[in-house]
């Protein structure tokens, strides 16, 4: 159990590593760029945001109160715009989206081989090609939750700081996220 | 427990809420751990894939991120960063005294230059005749007296002559 004074510790330690701009990014930049890679699928656009996310939260470094991690705290500031890019360029969004065919056969070359036989390797492509599509067709909240839990690894509780969620409001977006991503690897086979 | 997990509990599975039943009905079942096998796969390959791209177009701002200097030239220590920011303040304030001595100096010499000027000036107005026709002047008596008054000079020479 935290006494005061670990809590006082680990509040202090966040602080100082919110002030300390260079090794605030150093170390939480590549998350919060795969996280915005993943939900935008674009790399400019994942470049912006990460870089906003940082200019974000270290001006508002001083309301920081230590409530969550450091790392909770700079995803739930990428959520949020995230969710502010996608809903002002909407139109392009879904253009891309949908056209992200291009995507999938950049990120289709990665399948690690294992060993494995031509024809799982294939499969192995297919359920790629088919979670992919999948998140792609998941609405904000769902893509949000299952990206933050099946991509970084975030227990429920660390989504639901980030996303700002209740923990069972979490549980069912990713339910069913879940069930939509299994509805479609089930039909890619 | 007997049943197959449904497609709802195999959802509720990988989210993490499972019952000791159902944990020791995959622990038997082949096919209901092969189903939750493929799904965490799947899953597996997704994160992978992520990942993978992410870690091909990420780059940390060089600005903010000094420390990702390992390009060219490795980082220089502590010490010699101190050195090279106190040699840099050291060219800063002498700039200013340099330029200021070099001012100075500058100064001086128009100051030098003025007083050379207007003792020439004062030379060259003091002259009785412009120097190009000094040579001139050494030749030629010069007598400013008129006719008249030389007249009366040679008269008064005369009569002083015969007084005496």
């Amino acid at each position: 159990m935290a006494t005061p004074g670990t809590m006082i510790a680990a509040v202090e330690r966040c602080a100082s590593e919110i002030d300390d701009l260079d090794t605030l990014v150093r170390l939480h930049w590549p998350r919060v760029f795969r996280f915005a890679l993943a939900s935008l699928r674009d790399p400019d656009a994942a470049g912006s945001v990460a870089q906003d996310c940082f200019l974000r939260a270290y001006r508002g470094r001083q309301r920081f109160r230590g409530e969550c991690s450091t790392e909770a705290w700079l995803m739930r500031i990428a959520v949020n715009l995230i969710r502010d890019y996608a809903r002002n360029r909407r139109l392009q969004f879904w253009k891309r989206a949908q056209t992200s065919a291009v995507d999938l056969d950049a990120v289709g070359q990665w399948v690690p081989d294992g060993g494995a036989s031509p024809e799982s390797g294939a499969m192995a492509k297919e359920q790629l090609a088919a979670v992919w599509n999948a998140a792609g067709g998941l609405s904000e909240r769902q893509r949000t939750v299952f990206l933050l839990r099946f991509v970084e690894d975030m227990d429920l509780l660390e989504i639901a700081a980030a996303t700002g969620m209740k923990e069972g409001t979490v549980k069912v977006h990713l339910f069913r996220a879940l069930q939509a991503v299994r509805e479609r690897i089930g039909r890619s086979q | 427990m007997s049943q197959h997990l449904s497609s709802q509990e195999i959802s509720r599975w990988m989210i993490g809420e499972r019952t000791p039943q159902q944990e020791q009905h995959v622990c038997q079942c082949s096919q209901c751990g092969a189903e939750l096998d493929r799904l965490e796969a799947a899953l597996a390959l997704f994160r992978g894939s992520v990942r993978h791209w992410s870690g091909r177009q990420v780059h940390v701002p060089r600005p903010l991120a000094p420390t990702r200097r390992s390009r060219g030239y490795p980082a220089r220590p502590l010490p010699m960063r101190w050195a090279l920011v106190a040699a840099a303040l050291l060219v800063l304030a002498a700039v200013p005294i340099y330029r200021n001595a070099q001012d100075r100096q500058h100064q001086a010499e128009i100051a030098r230059a003025d007083a050379l000027l207007l003792e020439q000036v004062d030379a060259e107005v003091s002259r009785a005749v412009p120097r190009p026709m000094e040579p001139l002047a050494k030749l030629v008596s010069w007598d400013f007296t008129s006719t008249d008054e030389r007249d009366q000079n040679r008269r008064d020479t005369t009569r002083n002559e015969e007084i005496r």
